[in-house]
């Protein structure tokens, strides 16, 4: 039946350009934004130096790759820097938990605002900065080596028989999945385990949890290796993705407060939500439909220009408007997260 | 408190003492290398700046400038964004270390403020190897401002005439936002409309950002089977062509010189085969040279600006022994005449001979790695290489 | 002690600015003290949301970028062609939206609310836009086509550049009002976000309206307030000047030809540091102005009212405060003294390069000034846009030469001494944020903190 062909071509059209590109980049987005909405629960301030913290993970990671790789070590067709992104993640979590040792802590036992803590991570964040360029430089760097391609645009065509290509990477399916077992964990962490009822309960009423026996250090500690384990974890996978460049980390920060923000402040579910809403936001409203309506809209209902919503000139500026609109509308996010006073 | 500003005293002592220490014992004329070391640009710039060395390097080795000089480099960093910044750093180099001529700056804005506010002011010469912002042509230089990479208006015209006569008639236009990106696709897809093109899209991408995989499919969605990328092979323009051949939404490219290089081809996974675009420069033995050379010197010569910052300091050097002096005003004066013909040809590697004809009393027209030649307001007037893929890039033509 | 605290700060940054003017050059330290005035206005602007009302607005890049506008907006000579092709629908669509915006306005007073009233508002709004693209699109691709290598947008009004000082204040208070509207019922911490957020959102049109401001083409040649250089060195009564000032120096030396070389190098240093002193005395002009109404308002019974709404707004909000339009206020007033601020950078750089505004350099390195300064006072943060500013330029030179004493025992051709030394710039964020955790912990309220006042 051509029309069922037809319809199959559009999908194909849209996974290829939209959905899986979309999902690869939200699960990403994902990740980082649960740090900051972990950090800013428990923790209660806005972290501005996670993207830093990204980058300081991805770097370690890096550089134990190269050093696996020197020796021989490889787990192909898997990329090497899954051997390595343990070692990466028990070196950030130590940093992590020494800025806070070094920084934040000083301010949380003397109870001052939270913007406070902010203002003090926007001078960590300046250090980390300069910390990242000093030991691996500004260049860019690329440290995949895994196979490439799942399934390639042209190997797909010939497969299906469709006009249209899908091509499917490893790191996309790779990201896609550790971020799915990633937060299935973290969720029943969370949910299940002692320490995660004592954050959680930390999170919802510091002084009831202090009167209830919980150790308010422990959690703190738990908080910022978790915080450094998905900070790692989503710049490595991005780094993968795409490649490692200490400024382009820097400017993951914004879209990943956006989702923050959006999904809810604080609020796990909220993270994960808002990460791909941004991503798919994105990508769709930038997206130009016009092929995809050629191959469902009867002829004469077929759009003369590229019907596109937005010029991808503003592409960065979408996930700014998401925000802005979502503050607006409902300050606590699309899922009740944390209205800080 | 008072620790803070003791220990701020203290370490602008240290550094005042250990300037004048060292401005006391060299009596190397210093040449100033300004460019965006930290910023948007960071990654391209410590070679850039490493090029330019070597060329102060080998002159300084010769043994031949002006009777045996040495030229000491002093770097500083324009941030690239920021103009105050630029002229300040700019304002230090010239009032403070005073050094005798500069290479920079790297970003157009950086070197519009440091050429109409350093370098006119005080009369010392600049030359910048990769402001093509075509505004700079007509800045309030004072005859100060020059530079080895070509205004982006020419190149446009030339690579538009390139796709048409490979009878291409529909392309998407992808190009960095910016000055240089923005610039470059205006002038192309001006050119490119009036000789019978069509132009489906032309869609901005931002450097350094986490995503393109939008741009990649609004520009696919427009129809054209061609993509024109009009960036950098380090940053966006190479973001872009990489989610192209992920998606397989374009299977070849047509690039600009910021987008051509063999780390192109060495970073990007898939084949480029078919691509093919203009950069600067002629059939010379110039750029290979300066292949060779740099890598005998231990530096990746294979980049954007490399070549043309190599030039850009070996023309301040050729121009100091036309002049016979390090003077300024000098310098200035003589940068044309060393970089036109009439005179010996000189290629990369070359400088220590180019220095004997000059002391010697000859005539020199440097050539070099990006084939310099100036224009009367001190532009690199340039004619274009076509190259292509296959599978690394090789030379079809002269423009 | 605590009486001469900022008369002792400032003495001791007026000795480091003497300092590099010794051991560098006057022409570096006076164009610091140029930016140092820029960067204190800054952060006077920031201080008074922060200091006074405790708003977090982390979208002073947006407001800086916007005064930058204005300075093109003001100066830069009308392009008539491009008005002749597409200024007539540029009106119109304009036009088109302000009756939009009109019927919006008094159906929201008139009409009852409800569905009716949702649904004929969406219906205006739609149409409205439809009709205004109409005009709008075709207009501005007329304008940009208008010789679009070196102009391609309206132009300005060509203007004297000092005006956009004020322009630049007003459309940044413009902005700040719709945007305050929206965004102040959050607080803290959201606040920021939401305004680091817009801020991107103004410079995302900024670069892309090009019909504008030309956008990422940049705008240059901006008309200066002050002679040039070049110019300067021509002049008769300058070389005069200058061979005055410097008789004794000239008179030493007998060779003819020598003394006229050093009176052209004289007069070369004298028109760099008589330029750098006439912007100076502009900027200090400015921030005098500020700072003496800025320390009025604070001590008045407004900025009384402020600071108790800021401590505990609660009760201030029983005493019958209205709140909401208090923070809007301030809001409002500290934007209009960045973008002020926004206007005298644009002037001082001579162009307007919209990649430029960075959140990092235009937010943070702002937030870093007024925090180390000392947030509430006034005239802390002046200190702080003084002290900053300064250690951002100085950094560097202090960086290398730091470098080069701790690679000074390695071998010339080490791989990690080539690596430090050009890590050096990279210090410069490192200090930044080294200096800011240590005020924040150690002196928590800044360098010069607010005086708290009990009568």
């Amino acid at each position: 039946m051509p029309e069922t062909i037809e319809m199959l071509n559009a999908l194909t059209l849209f996974s290829n350009f939209v959905l899986i590109p979309g999902l690869a980049y939200g699960s990403q987005l994902a990740l980082g934004a649960l740090g900051v909405t972990l950090v800013f629960g428990i923790l209660r301030f806005a972290n501005f130096a996670h993207g830093d913290l990204m980058a300081f993970g991805t770097m370690v990671t890096i550089l134990m790759t190269w050093w696996l790789q020197s020796l021989g070590v490889s787990i192909s067709p898997l990329p090497t820097a899954l051997i390595a992104l343990p070692i990466g993640i028990i070196v950030t979590a130590l940093f992590a938990v020494a800025t806070d040792k070094a920084v934040f802590s000083f301010y949380r036992l003397k109870k001052s605002p939270p913007v406070i803590l902010t203002i003090a991570s926007i001078g960590v964040m300046f250090m980390m900065n300069a910390i990242v360029r000093f030991i691996i430089g500004p260049n860019d760097q690329r440290f995949y080596d895994g196979e490439k391609f799942l399934m390639k645009a042209r190997e797909f065509k010939q497969l299906t028989g469709l006009d249209e290509g899908l091509s499917i990477r490893y790191t996309q399916v790779l990201t896609v999945v550790v971020a799915l077992v990633v937060v299935i964990a973290l969720f029943w962490f969370l949910q299940r385990s002692r320490t995660g009822k004592a954050m959680r309960a930390f999170s919802d009423n510091e002084d009831l949890a202090l009167l209830s026996g919980i150790n308010p250090d422990r959690v703190v500690l738990i908080t910022w290796i978790i915080a450094a384990a998905l900070a790692t974890i989503a710049g490595v996978l991005y780094g993968m993705d795409k490649s490692f460049k200490p400024f382009t980390y820097f400017q993951l920060l914004l879209p990943i407060f956006a989702a923050a923000i959006v999904g809810g402040i604080g609020h796990p579910v909220g993270a994960v939500v808002g990460g791909y809403v941004v991503a798919f936001s994105e990508v769709m409203v930038t997206y130009a439909y016009k092929k995809v309506f050629v191959y469902v809209l009867p002829e004469d209902w077929q759009p003369e220009g590229l019907s596109q919503l937005l010029s991808t000139d503003y592409k960065f500026a979408v996930s700014f408007i998401i925000l802005v609109v979502v503050l607006l509308i409902k300050p606590t996010g699309l899922f009740k997260g944390k209205v800080i006073k | 408190m008072r620790k803070t500003l003791l220990a701020t005293a203290t370490a602008l002592a240290l550094s005042a003492s250990m300037t004048a220490m060292a401005a006391s014992h060299s009596e190397a004329i210093k040449v100033g290398v300004i460019l965006g070391f930290t910023g948007p640009i960071e990654s391209l710039t410590p070679t850039m700046a490493d090029s330019a060395e070597l060329a102060f390097k080998e002159a300084s080795e010769s043994g031949a400038l002006l009777d045996g000089k040495k030229i000491e480099a002093v770097r500083a960093d324009t941030t690239c964004v920021d103009a105050a910044v630029a002229s300040s750093a700019a304002e230090r180099l010239v009032t403070s270390e005073k050094v005798v001529a500069m290479v920079g700056a790297a970003c157009s804005g950086s070197s519009t403020a440091i050429a109409t506010k350093v370098a006119a002011a005080n009369g010392v010469a600049m030359i910048s190897p990769s402001s093509t912002s075509p505004a700079l042509t007509t800045v309030e230089d004072n005859g100060m401002f020059f530079r080895t990479a070509p205004s982006d208006a020419r190149q446009g015209e030339v690579l538009a005439g390139i796709v048409i006569d490979r009878d291409i008639k529909e392309v998407a236009i992808t190009y960095t936002n910016n000055d240089y990106g923005k610039g470059l696709a205006e002038s192309f897809s001006t050119a490119y409309k009036a000789k019978g093109g069509k132009v489906a899209i032309s869609a901005a991408h931002e450097d350094g950002k986490a995503d393109y995989s939008a741009e990649v499919g609004a520009l696919s969605a427009s129809g054209a089977e061609e993509l024109v990328v009009l960036g950098y092979l380090d940053q966006g323009g190479r973001g872009v062509i990489q989610a192209s051949l992920d998606a397989d939404a374009f299977s070849r490219f047509i690039l600009a010189d910021g987008m051509i290089g063999d780390s192109l081809i060495k970073n990007v996974d898939g084949s480029l085969n078919g691509t093919f675009g203009t950069l600067p420069g002629s059939e010379s033995a110039g750029a290979k040279m300066f292949l060779d050379h740099a890598k005998a010197n231990g530096i990746d010569g294979d980049g954007p600006y490399r070549a043309e910052s190599y030039d850009a300091a070996a023309l301040l050097v050729l121009a100091m022994q036309a002049g016979k002096s390090a003077d300024r005003a000098s310098i200035a004066k003589n940068i044309m005449s060393v970089a036109n013909a009439p005179g010996e040809k000189i290629l990369p590697g070359q400088i220590a001979k180019a220095l004997k004809i000059l002391a010697e009393g000859g005539e020199v027209d440097y050539d070099g790695a990006s084939n310099v030649e100036f224009s009367e307001v001190g532009e690199a007037a340039g004619s274009y290489k076509e190259v292509e893929v296959a599978p690394k890039f090789n030379t079809m033509k002269v423009h | 002690m605590s009486k001469f605290r900022a008369p002792l700060v400032f003495l001791i940054m007026a000795g480091m600015l003497v300092f590099v003017g010794v051991y560098q050059s006057w022409s570096v330290s006076l164009s610091i003290l140029g930016m140092c005035l820029i960067s204190a206005v800054m952060a006077l602007g920031v201080n008074i949301q922060w200091g006074y009302a405790g708003l977090f607005n982390a979208g002073v890049m947006g407001f800086t970028a916007i005064g930058g506008v204005a300075a093109v907006l003001v100066s830069y000579p009308p392009v008539k062609e491009a008005w002749s092709a597409g200024g007539g629908g540029i009106g119109i669509s304009l036009l088109i939206m302000l009756v939009m915006s009109a019927i919006i306005y008094f159906s929201l007073k008139l009409l009852p609310k409800g569905k009716l009233r949702g649904l004929l508002i969406f219906i205006v709004l739609l149409l409205g836009l439809y009709v205004a693209r109409q005009f709008f699109y075709p207009a501005v691709s007329s304008i940009e086509s208008v010789d679009s290598a070196v102009s391609g947008f309206l132009g300005g009004m060509g203007l004297p550049i000092l005006f956009s000082w004020i322009v630049g204040g007003v459309l940044a208070a413009a902005v700040a009002w719709a945007i305050g509207k929206v965004a102040l019922g959050l607080r803290s911490d959201y606040l920021a976000i939401a305004t680091l957020g817009i801020s991107e959102i103004v410079i995302a049109v900024i670069k892309n309206e090009d019909w504008l401001t030309r956008g990422v083409k940049n705008v240059t040649g901006l008309k200066r307030p002050v002679p040039l250089e070049a110019e300067l060195q021509q002049e008769e009564w300058f070389i005069s000047l200058v061979s005055r000032f410097n008789e004794s120096k000239l008179a030493a030396i007998s060779d003819a030809d020598a003394k006229a070389e050093m009176l052209r190098s004289l007069v070369i240093e004298g028109s760099g540091i008589f330029v750098k002193l006439c912007y100076a005395g502009l900027f200090a002009v400015v921030l005098l102005i500020v700072l003496a109404l800025s320390i009025r308002a604070l001590n008045s019974p407004w900025g009384r009212m402020m600071r108790a709404i800021r401590d505990n707004d609660e009760a201030a909000s029983a005493m019958g405060k209205d709140i909401k339009k208090r923070h809007l206020q301030v809001f409002i007033l500290g934007s209009a003294v960045i973008g002020i601020a926004g206007a005298m950078l644009t002037t001082l750089d001579g162009q307007l390069t919209p990649t430029s505004y960075q959140p990092l350099r235009f937010t943070f390195l702002v937030w870093v000034m007024v925090i180390v300064g000392g947030s509430g006072n006034n005239l802390g943060a002046v200190f702080g846009g003084f002290l900053i500013w300064f250690m951002w330029i100085e950094a560097e030179p202090i960086a290398i030469v730091l470098m080069s004493f701790v690679t000074s025992g390695m071998a010339e051709t080490s791989a990690l001494k080539s690596h430090l030394i050009e890590s050096a710039p990279h210090l410069r964020l490192f200090l930044m944020g080294l200096l800011l955790l240590f005020v924040l912990r150690f002196s928590p309220k800044g360098i010069l903190p607010e005086k708290v006042r009990h009568s």
